[in-house]
């Protein structure tokens, strides 16, 4: 029975072939973008592996980028127990960067970039962070100064004291390449001891990191006074403040008794804010299983409208089968195997051709963001694929095993 | 023996109720060959096929080795085509996409083929004439070829009737000939009673019964039937 099934799939082989090609592409899309909600997951995840302390903010604002506080705080957080280190920040959306927006950047980038630029320039969108480098440097986990490029890559070095109120910058890679510098008619990355205008502003440049995170990877880090200039930050207010615990395996507890000490403040560990970017993620699976359910739906149309007009042309074949003893239910089974047969290889195709476009979408894509087929996902597209096909095979297959044997093999001309 | 008795078979065609068949009796011996001949349209198919319990007559009854078909559950209907009653029809209706010995196992792929079976099915094509083209296509075959699968597919089974609808209809007269003569050959060799639906009256031997039907009655019924009791007491 499977053999024979198999056979009558490969009797019409550009029919099987045309629908396979139409129901592979919903098994892709499903795979491609699960695959890239589960990169960006991994992201998040391995970025805010990186960093380990608490981070202050205003009551219910999504970033430091939308929150407010009074600079003071920062000395009252000293008061919790078990705190070893307070690092108040400002955090604003770079103004143009060498006179050149955001906006202007992207379509810039759409128009005349790379592949690889033009998809990266729509992910881009840099940020300005300034330190209270006193408080800073009390930091242990603090990520940025852990991740400056070795001397011998020209990495300089980090914010010290000494950079107080200087417009010296620390910059990524991915920046240095982004705004490059030309010389003698030629560009090259931005390096140690070039300048770069953010704003009006000419920084000079004392140090490059890299984090390889695209989440990271977007921030001029400086002082906090050049930092609110160029922010236009009100004096006496900071973004948010950066606290670590003596003990780092009570980070959730201070948290809990820094929100408790002062109301109308959020104090978010990595962990909530994983778990925030994990519910945002979580809501993007939701709408994925929505685009899911009508990929299936039109996998199953596109299988009962394949496997309908295959019945219809074979009713004298049916009438034969029905008259050398083939029950109801045998021919049934033969025309739902086949339509399984067909969502399987669809399944089977469209596992392949994701892995092939991942493979190929990460050599477009930078800052540590990968997709991945893993064999969870490898099993879903399958089992979609079986479900699709034993779903759009069971009509067509009720109408073939229904039919009379004598009218079949009249119907079928003969 | 097969009982065919008064038989009615309607059919709705938009709102009108055709009758194909009206209140056919007849009587067929067990081993011999009968012939139902007639006009296109008069009914001589679907009376084959309701003895092929392809289909339920309107009313009356057909009784085959003492089995109303008529009485017979679905299952057991299909259990009575599996394995008591082969078909030939005109146009072979060979499946294209499985090789002649494929085709002559048919009724068994839903079960499994057994080596046995496979054994069975090449010495049967063997006898039609067909053992070098065992794993041949419909398509790489001619239509006497083909008709011959068809002629070991209906016979592997053993059947007690054998129900062939035009089964030289489509074929030049020298080779509707060699079909006869293996059909008939092959029906002594399985004492199958043999039916079989045709306008060529040339095929037909004085031993023969002949069915005449005309706008779904059998002609002469009664003369038919004495017909027969005189052939079937020559027959033995």
């Amino acid at each position: 029975m499977w053999n024979f099934a198999w056979r009558n799939l490969l009797t019409r082989p550009l029919r099987t072939v045309l629908a396979l090609t139409g129901l592979s592409i919903p098994i892709l899309g499903v795979l491609g973008l699960f695959s890239l909600s589960g990169g960006l997951r991994n992201l998040v995840g391995d970025t805010l592996s990186q960093i380990q302390g608490v981070m202050v903010l205003r009551e219910n604002a999504p970033s430091p980028v939308f929150s407010s506080l009074d600079e003071s705080l920062a000395k009252d957080l000293w008061n919790i127990p078990g705190i070893s280190a307070v690092a108040p920040e400002v955090w604003g959306i770079a103004p143009p960067i060498e006179d050149s927006s955001f906006i202007t950047k992207v379509a810039k980038g759409i128009l005349s970039g790379s592949r690889e630029q033009r998809f990266q320039s729509i992910l881009d969108a840099i940020v300005v962070q300034g330190q209270d480098i006193d408080g800073h440097t009390g930091l242990k986990g603090a990520i940025y100064p852990r991740k400056i490029l070795p001397a011998s890559e020209g990495g300089g070095r980090f914010l010290n004291p000494s950079d107080k109120g200087k417009d010296h910058v620390v910059i990524s890679t991915k920046i240095a390449n982004d705004f490059p510098v030309t010389e003698n008619g030629k560009e090259r990355p931005r390096r140690v001891g070039d300048t770069i205008n953010v704003g009006n502003n000419p920084f000079t440049v004392i140090g490059i990191y890299n984090t390889g995170s695209m989440f990271l990877d977007v921030v001029l880090v400086m002082d906090i006074e050049p930092a609110r200039k160029v922010l236009n930050f009100k004096p006496g207010t900071v973004s948010s403040i950066y606290v670590e615990a003596k003990d780092p395996g009570q980070m959730e507890q201070m948290a809990s008794a820094i929100e408790a000490k002062f109301p109308g403040i959020d104090a978010r560990s990595m962990e909530e804010f994983a778990s925030n970017f994990g519910r945002i993620l979580g809501q993007l699976d939701t709408f994925l299983m929505m685009i899911m359910s009508l990929a299936v739906l039109v996998g199953v149309v596109g299988i009962i409208n394949t496997m309908l007009m295959s019945t219809t042309e074979r009713f004298a074949e049916f009438g034969v089968l029905r008259t050398n003893g083939w029950s109801k239910t045998n021919v049934l089974t033969l025309v739902t195997t086949e339509s399984v047969y067909l969502g399987l290889l669809a399944g089977v195709l469209g596992c392949l051709l994701a892995i092939a476009g991942t493979t190929i979408g990460n050599q477009f894509v930078s800052g540590g963001l990968q997709l991945h087929i893993t064999p969870k996902l490898l099993a879903m597209g399958l089992g979609l694929s079986v479900v699709m096909g034993t779903l759009g095979g069971l009509y067509p297959a009720w109408r073939a095993a229904r039919l009379v044997p004598m009218d079949a093999i009249r119907l079928g001309g003969h | 023996m097969i009982e065919v008795t008064d038989v009615w078979k309607s059919y709705r065609s938009g709102d009108q109720s055709v009758d194909a068949l009206r209140g056919i009796t007849c009587r067929i011996a067990k081993g011999r060959c009968a012939f139902i001949v007639g006009p296109s349209g008069s009914g001589k198919s679907t009376l084959l096929y309701l003895m092929g319990a392809l289909d339920r007559p309107t009313s009356g009854s057909i009784h085959i080795e003492g089995q109303d078909l008529t009485l017979m559950a679905e299952a057991e209907q299909d259990a009575y085509r599996r394995h008591k009653v082969g078909f030939i029809y005109q146009s072979f209706n060979l499946i294209g996409n499985l090789s002649a010995i494929d085709n002559v196992l048919i009724s068994y792929i839903p079960r499994g083929l057994t080596a046995e079976l496979k054994l069975k099915a090449a010495d049967l094509l063997t006898e039609v004439g067909l053992g070098d083209r065992l794993n041949h296509r419909p398509h790489q075959m001619s239509g006497g070829e083909q008709q011959r699968v068809a002629i070991a597919r209906a016979l592997i089974k053993d059947p007690v009737l054998v129900l062939a609808d035009e089964p030289t209809g489509e074929l030049d007269s020298k080779t509707g000939d060699e079909i006869y003569r293996i059909l008939r050959k092959l029906q002594v060799q399985h004492q199958s009673t043999l039916v079989v639906v045709t306008h060529d009256r040339r095929f037909i031997t004085p031993d023969d019964l002949v069915l005449e039907i005309q706008d779904g009655h059998l002609l002469d019924q009664d003369a038919h039937q004495q017909r027969d009791e005189l052939s079937r007491a020559a027959h033995h």
